[in-house]
């Protein structure tokens, strides 16, 4: 399983919502988790997932 | 995305369709719309009266039953069919099968015979079939009743009011012919057979406290009809006239709403298996094979599975141009073989074919509303009480101020009663509504919401997809350089699970075999796969060079990196199609900004926009463009937005008007109001739209214009001075042929 970077879910490689970042690719579970990323991908992938903050 | 579209192509869970039988005017659809909204449960009900149906949104749980019990309850009558199936099965179980069967979508009314295993049903014909129904349940029996044909039931309404007219044709002379007392035997069946219809409408209008045409014909013919027993005059000749002219008007007006109702309906096809069998289209399952023979219609989507042959698909897509199918080719339900021989693999079940989701989606389109109707439903609902008011007025001004005598003041008071027609208001905009929604698409453009017939006259921006759009869609590969060897075979097998129209140029270079372990694509921006070990990112400028060390100069519009280095460039070049610029112009000179958005970021795009003369902004992803609009709209514009119907679904969502050029069997997918064959069409959707907006006005200004001139002179202003007045059974020949001519104007094409 693959973990969404942005809110700590697992995420399927299905999902539709991925980015590539520094050519790897990252998935999400919702286009919210995906825009957030995409604002601040440092953040994320050196101080891990940030829970879930946008009320799942 | 896909399959969320292709949901909202049928009707919604919380959504019923009914067809409704027995309105004739703009009366009948506040008293339908009334009575379905007082069933607790449903959130609005949308009535139209020229295609006889109604959408029903519910917020909770109803019952079908219900709305059909409320509609009823009104007066009117609900069209469901009803089939029943011998089942095989332990009278015990019954009450349990009852009860599953009970909870089925579209199921109006089950009723078991336990003892002889019977079953029967009512169900809602516009959302499901006895086949559906049997499948959900998961029960297996035999269909013993034949299935009564819609359109006969359709047509019902018709052949009624047919019968009252020609008794009215046969004893109606006769009134005016014999002797005294057999004249009035000749009107009994005129007065009480033939405008029956129009009393007991009354009634039940009245009954629920709102008033419609039949409380006005009624109303006039029984006060013709009994004021002329009481007075000994001729007046029940008169209402026997009355009420033939009006059912002349009314039989032809239910003809032609029948016929254009049942027109667009599409019945299963005849379709021969492969083993001979002849089975109806909405039977067949996907792998089934099917064969076809010149001449024959082609029964289900599908794929060519062997021969060969030209296919007509003007019913689909308005082009009288045969088509070439062959092995692997995709058809469509609906195409006529002109000749040749196909076996086809179905592909798609009946209900979900792109013939039928066409008609469903048209069918919506005809329920749509324009914003003038609000102020003519608002006229509609006082216009009887109104008009029956003048009635009475017109009485006593003739009889006590200006001291007419009372047979005088009576014709006068009548004949206001039996000029004045609600109807033509009512079918007005809903007729000239479903003559476009229908001349459109026999020239191919479906369209899904009528409103959009009235919206697209005040687009003042129109943003055009490129690729696709106002390109061919069709990449070719101009020029190439390699940095790592190897690099473009190892993008064209990565592009080789791509169907986007630029790695369809990579499809076509002779590349070697290779395999793709993992594959992402990223929408306007590139695609990311696995190759033989190798990883490779194949896409635009930027997002090539944020996801990789790119560290050498480039002059192409896509890159190519391989294991996180740069690995080869590539120019690529796109055709403009040939009605781009035609279009652009039209919409130009009609005042509309044309921009064009695209998620290539090459200098080719700016090329197409100088060419064009309109602005572009490219480099844009499905996001963007979606922003894009948004923004747009922000701003006070009106925004329309032409796509490919796939990837602009999005941005389309945003827009205010939505065209998606398809290629027919995309349908399903696509967001667009309308879907179009080629940017072509798009003119041709203006026109339609002028010529039906100008329609809805032409039939109101007669609908108007006929009740403010004809209630007046019916009201005899001019017989003092010019001696000119209306006899009652003229002004309701007047009446009848008001709506006549509202649907007869429709259906003109100037």
């Amino acid at each position: 399983m693959i973990i969404d970077p942005v809110c700590g879910m697992e995420v399927d490689e299905k999902s539709q919502y991925k980015t590539m970042y520094k050519g790897k690719v990252y998935y999400f579970c919702s286009s919210h988790c995906l825009r957030e990323f995409q604002k601040n991908p440092e953040e994320y992938l050196r101080s891990g997932p940030k829970g879930m903050p946008h009320g799942h | 995305m896909a399959t969320e579209k292709k949901e909202e192509l049928k009707i919604k869970d919380n959504e019923e369709q009914l067809r409704i039988v027995g309105m004739h005017c703009a009366t009948c659809v506040m008293t339908v719309s009334k009575s379905l909204k007082s069933v607790s449960g449903v959130k609005d009900a949308d009535v139209n009266l020229a295609t006889g149906s109604a959408k029903v949104i519910l917020s909770g749980n109803v019952k079908l039953k219900e709305l059909v019990k409320a509609v009823r309850k009104a007066g009117y009558d609900v069209v469901t069919q009803k089939f029943a199936i011998k089942l095989n099965v332990n009278p015990e179980e019954m009450p349990k099968i009852e009860r599953k069967f009970e909870t089925i979508k579209g199921i109006v009314d089950v009723k078991s015979n336990a003892g002889l295993g019977l079953v029967s049903i009512e169900y809602n014909p516009e959302s499901t079939t006895p086949e559906k129904i049997l499948k959900e349940a998961g029960v297996k029996g035999e269909i013993i009743d034949e299935r009564r044909s819609e359109r006969s039931i359709l047509y019902k309404d018709f052949y009624d009011i047919l019968r009252r007219l020609i008794v009215g044709i046969v004893f109606t002379p006769l009134t005016y012919l014999f002797p005294f007392f057999f004249s009035i035997l000749a009107s009994i069946p005129v007065q009480f057979y033939s405008g029956l219809r129009f009393h007991k409408g009354a009634y039940r209008a009245l009954r629920n406290k709102t008033t419609n045409m039949d409380v006005l014909v009624s109303l006039a013919s029984n006060i013709l009809w009994f004021s002329g027993i009481l007075l000994h005059t001729t007046f029940y000749a008169d209402a026997s006239l009355l009420i033939t002219f009006i059912l002349v008007g009314k039989t032809l007006e239910a003809y032609i709403k029948a016929k254009m109702s049942t027109e667009i309906r599409i019945e299963p096809y005849k379709a021969t298996l492969k083993d001979g069998r002849v089975v109806n289209s909405n039977e067949l399952k996907v792998g089934d094979i099917v064969i076809v023979r010149t001449g024959e219609r082609i029964p289900a989507d599908g794929i060519v599975e062997s021969g060969e042959g030209e296919v007509n698909e003007a019913i689909l897509t308005g082009e009288q141009k045969p088509v070439l199918k062959k092995k692997g080719d995709n058809v469509l339900a609906g195409g006529i073989l002109v000749n040749g021989y196909l076996e086809i693999y179905v592909t798609r079940n009946w209900d979900r074919s792109y013939i039928v989701q066409v008609t469903e989606s048209v069918k919506e389109a005809y329920n749509a509303r324009v914003s003038i109707q609000n102020l003519v439903d608002k006229v509609s609902s006082i216009f009887v009480p109104i008009v029956i008011t003048l009635s009475v007025l017109t009485f006593l001004i003739w009889k006590l101020v200006l001291g007419y005598d009372l047979y005088s003041s009576l014709l006068f008071a009548v004949a206001v009663l039996a000029a004045a027609c609600p109807c033509a208001l009512g079918l007005a905009s809903p007729m000239a509504m479903l003559v476009s929604v229908r001349r459109a698409l026999k020239r191919g453009i479906i369209i899904r919401d009528g409103s959009i017939l009235e919206e697209i006259r005040n687009v003042n921006v129109a943003v055009l997809d490129k690729t696709g759009t106002v390109t061919e869609g069709e990449y070719v590969i101009v020029s190439k350089k390699e940095l790592i060897k190897g690099a473009l075979d190892l993008a064209a097998i990565a592009e080789s699970r791509s169907i986007h129209p630029i790695a369809k140029a990579f499809h076509k270079m002779n590349m070697k075999g290779g395999e793709v372990e993992q594959f992402e694509e990223f929408p306007g921006r590139g695609i990311y796969a696995k190759v033989n070990g190798y990883d490779v990112i194949v896409g635009s400028k930027d997002f090539v060079k944020s996801n990789c060390d790119w560290n050498v100069e480039d002059e192409g519009d896509i890159l190519i990196c391989v294991n996180g280095r740069a690995g080869g460039i590539v120019s690529i070049r796109d055709k403009l199609r040939d009605d781009a610029k035609r279009v652009i112009n039209y919409m130009k000179e009609r005042g509309i900004k044309v921009i064009v958005a695209t998620g290539d970021s090459s200098a080719y795009a700016d090329e197409i926009g100088k060419e064009l003369g309109v602005e572009v902004r490219k480099g844009l992803t499905p996001d963007d463009k979606a922003e894009f609009v948004k923004e747009l709209r922000k701003n006070g514009n009106k925004v329309m937005f032409i796509g490919d119907g796939i990837n602009d679904a999005i941005a389309m969502r945003e827009a205010d008007v939505s065209i998606a050029i398809s290629s027919g069997t995309d349908l399903a997918k696509s967001a667009g109001k309308v879907i179009i064959n080629s940017l072509d069409d798009v003119i041709e959707l203006f026109e339609q739209a002028k010529l039906g907006v100008r329609k809805i006005k032409e039939n109101l200004a007669w609908a108007f214009g006929y009740n403010t001139v004809i209630i007046p002179i019916a009201a005899g202003i001019f017989y003092p001075t010019l001696s000119l007045y209306l006899p009652p059974e003229y002004a309701a020949l007047a009446m009848g042929f008001s709506s006549v001519i509202v649907s007869l104007w429709s259906l003109v094409p100037i």
